[in-house]
């Protein structure tokens, strides 16, 4: 029985080596792999010494910062959702179709509009956003009834989001200039996006990396009841707001980035379940490898497929969610969490 | 308006006496004896002889008129409104081809024709709505949340992005909700359509079908992405000629249609052991309601793109305002209509000059509307 768990650990343990190693591939792909006109060869030459400007820019000043910024996306979007699915103890709970990145998109289109432009301040006010989209949400996982049935909530998250895309869809009508620059924003997008985003995001980040490692333990007793997790010494109302703001910020920081990008978080905890099991603390680790790698690959179809041009990232997750999303759905029983 | 043919008692006697408590009448009307008409309704043709006699509910004639004359105020209201604002007596002179050129002009040539189309889009939507919800048992099964807006929308993108046909719209609007349709009932076969699994299956077609819109929108040129942006969230502005003189068509025969299963929707409001024990063919009866419901969605899409919440409260006024003895597909068609014209005419003029789509008016409305449905406590739905 304990050599049998021990493999298991060990098994996991390789598993999660192969998945870290699988990224770094990817990581290497993407730097590759773009829609311009600087080939997979150039690129590779060029990292293996061989002295092109054109490719120097186009691989460290482009294709780098790129990269770097879908590995923090995919992090931070797929702890979220293990985080939000963990804490409304609903394995469909997730940030983009519950209507969190919604919240956060509607902040910043309003932002934008109201005369808002420096990127810390788009980032603090997508983070107020998803506060208040994430609260709203679990108020309504809150209600009789509703929060007890997963497929209610999503739907009650669906007709959420739906409204707030209206909304902002309303605000960027009255400002052309706005409208022009958010709306590719609005699809989720890694397209242009400069370095200094990213160090924007990342104290947040790290703040949310320090608050998750504290409330891992707690979160895992927090799945065994509510009354369980008292009795055990935790605060299930303390767990249950620091987990609120940790998803808050990284769906915040992720959005103010990349754009609204859904289904990410669903689909990631989901294949991260598959490999470790139902605990969350397991579950976190293999997020952490799984988002990204999901992202990158995403992002790099997105730029090959209609090259020339490029697709927006949001469509592509999109496509490859909404299968996922069905096939729960169908499942005959959803998984408890 | 409910309609009730009585067929000579002879030949259905089985199904009518089962029917109601109203069957009665059918019988008596055949031996010749004058009887009381149920209360709640008006009988006309008894004396005729045929056998053949005709029940019409008063409820249901009085929301039916308050509703068309709501629908001609709000429709006057939409004519006199806008960048140049008309007096209401202007208008009619105007309408029956008097008054001056620019107002004449103006209001048959720019504002009539909106209004037609928003009309014509509103009713389709709405009764392709109270369709689905009948046939599906589910209140929240509209062609919209179960992601047929969307198919046709991305049949009919591609159809306006790759090729420049005016009939094509509507042609690949069709294509694309019957691919929807087919994918969320066929994905859902396992669970049935009353639960939410039915729904959130088909959100997930439909956000499907929204990235593949957005994937079509996102290879062509930036022009061409722009103008057709409006439309994808549903709007008045980009329709064609040809597709509004299609949607008139199809609704109308839909319309005509929808009241021939009038009857069956009633009783396939139960269950399916039911329904067959009343002597509805429900195999047959559900694929027509189908066909009908997606029909009509798709037409109205091919119009003013996907404006799906006028299917969720259009039946819900309806069936509000009617009892609960029919299913009240005329009066769902006049608030789908009313509600239309009225999002378009708030989308038009309250942030003038600045245009909102109409389908972002009705997604601010049908939003709250939808979590409130929602987050009520668990009832039967439909």
């Amino acid at each position: 029985m304990k050599v049998a768990l021990i493999t298991r650990r060990l098994e996991q343990r390789t598993l999660l080596a192969l998945l870290l190693t699988a990224l770094v591939a990817v990581s290497v792909v993407s730097l590759l792999v773009g829609a311009g006109t600087v080939s997979p060869s150039q690129a590779l030459s060029m990292l293996l010494g061989s002295d092109d400007s054109e490719a120097y820019f186009v691989v460290w000043e482009l294709r780098a910062p790129r990269t770097l910024i879908g590995i923090a996306v995919g992090m931070a979007l797929g702890v979220s959702g293990a985080l939000l699915q963990a804490v409304a103890r609903n394995p469909l709970a997730e940030p983009g179709l519950l209507g969190v990145s919604a919240g956060a998109a509607f902040a910043v289109a309003l932002a934008l509009v109201l005369g808002a432009s420096a990127a810390t301040l788009r980032i603090s006010v997508a983070q107020l956003g998803a506060l208040v989209g994430c609260l709203c949400v679990l108020g309504v996982a809150r209600w009789r009834g509703v929060g007890n049935d997963p497929i209610r909530l999503v739907l009650a998250g669906a007709a959420f989001s739906a409204l707030l895309g209206a909304m902002t869809s309303m605000i960027l009508l009255f400002d052309q200039r706005s409208a022009d620059e958010v709306r590719f924003w609005v699809i989720g997008s890694l397209a242009g996006r400069r370095l200094e985003d990213l160090w924007a995001v990342l104290p947040s980040m790290a703040f949310c990396t320090v608050l998750i490692a504290l409330i891992a333990r707690p979160l895992s007793a927090l799945a065994l009841g509510e009354r369980m997790a008292s009795g055990l010494g935790h605060h299930p109302q303390l767990i249950r707001a620091m987990v609120v703001l940790c998803v808050a910020l990284l769906v915040g920081a992720a959005t103010a980035i990349a754009g609204p990008i859904i289904f990410v978080g669903l689909v990631v905890p989901f294949i991260a379940r598959a490999f470790a099991g139902p605990d969350i603390r397991r579950t976190l680790w293999f997020c952490l490898p799984i988002g990204p790698l999901i992202i990158l690959a995403a992002d790099i179809i997105s730029r090959v497929v209609v090259s020339p041009s490029e697709l927006p990232l949001g469509v592509l997750t999109a496509l490859c969610g909404a299968p996922v999303l069905i096939a729960a759905v169908r499942a005959r029983r959803l998984p408890m969490l | 308006m409910t309609l009730r043919w009585l067929k000579p008692a002879f030949r259905k006697q089985g199904a009518a006496a089962l029917v109601s408590k109203h069957s009665s009448i059918g019988i008596a009307a055949h031996d010749d004896v004058p009887v009381k008409p149920p209360s709640g309704y008006w009988r006309l043709g008894e004396r005729s002889g045929s056998g053949v006699s005709i029940l019409i509910e008063r409820r249901a004639v009085w929301v039916n008129s308050v509703l068309i004359l709501a629908l001609v105020l709000a429709g006057i209201t939409y004519l006199c409104l806008g960048s140049l604002t008309l007096g209401p007596r202007e208008v009619i002179s105007a309408l029956a081809g008097q008054g001056d050129m620019m107002t004449g002009f103006m209001v048959q040539e720019l504002r009539l024709p909106r209004l037609i189309a928003a009309c014509l889009t509103g009713g389709a939507f709405a009764l392709a709505g109270i369709l689905m919800q009948t046939l599906a048992r589910n209140r929240l099964a509209t062609p919209g949340i179960i992601g047929i807006d969307n198919g046709a929308t991305a049949f009919a993108v591609a159809s306006v992005v790759g090729m420049s046909v005016s009939l094509a719209p509507s042609a690949m609007a069709l294509t694309g909700a019957v691919t929807a349709a087919v994918l969320t009932f066929g994905l859902a076969a396992g669970s049935g359509t009353q639960g939410y699994r039915f729904i959130v299956a088909g959100i997930g077609v439909g956000a499907v079908f929204g990235a593949i819109t957005q994937l079509l929108l996102a290879r062509v040129a930036i022009d061409t992405a722009n103008a057709a942006y409006p439309w994808t969230v549903g709007s008045l502005n980009a329709r064609s000629g040809g597709s509004v003189q299609l949607l008139g068509i199809g609704l109308a025969l839909g319309f005509v249609a929808a009241l021939a299963l009038a009857r069956s929707l009633t009783v396939l409001r139960f269950s399916e052991a039911t329904a067959s024990g009343l002597g509805i063919n429900t195999g047959a009866r559900r694929i027509q309601i189908l066909l009908l419901s997606v029909v009509l969605t798709a037409l109205a899409v091919a119009v003013a793109g996907p404006v799906g919440m006028v299917g969720l409260i259009g039946p819900e006024i309806a069936r509000a305002l009617s009892t609960p003895r029919h299913v009240p597909v005329v009066a769902a068609t006049l608030a789908g209509a009313l509600v239309m014209v009225l999002a378009d005419l708030a989308g038009r003029t309250l942030l003038a000059p600045i245009e909102l789509p109409v389908g972002i008016v009705t997604a601010i409305i049908g939003g709250p509307w939808l979590l409130w449905i929602l987050m009520r406590p668990q009832r039967s739905h439909a």
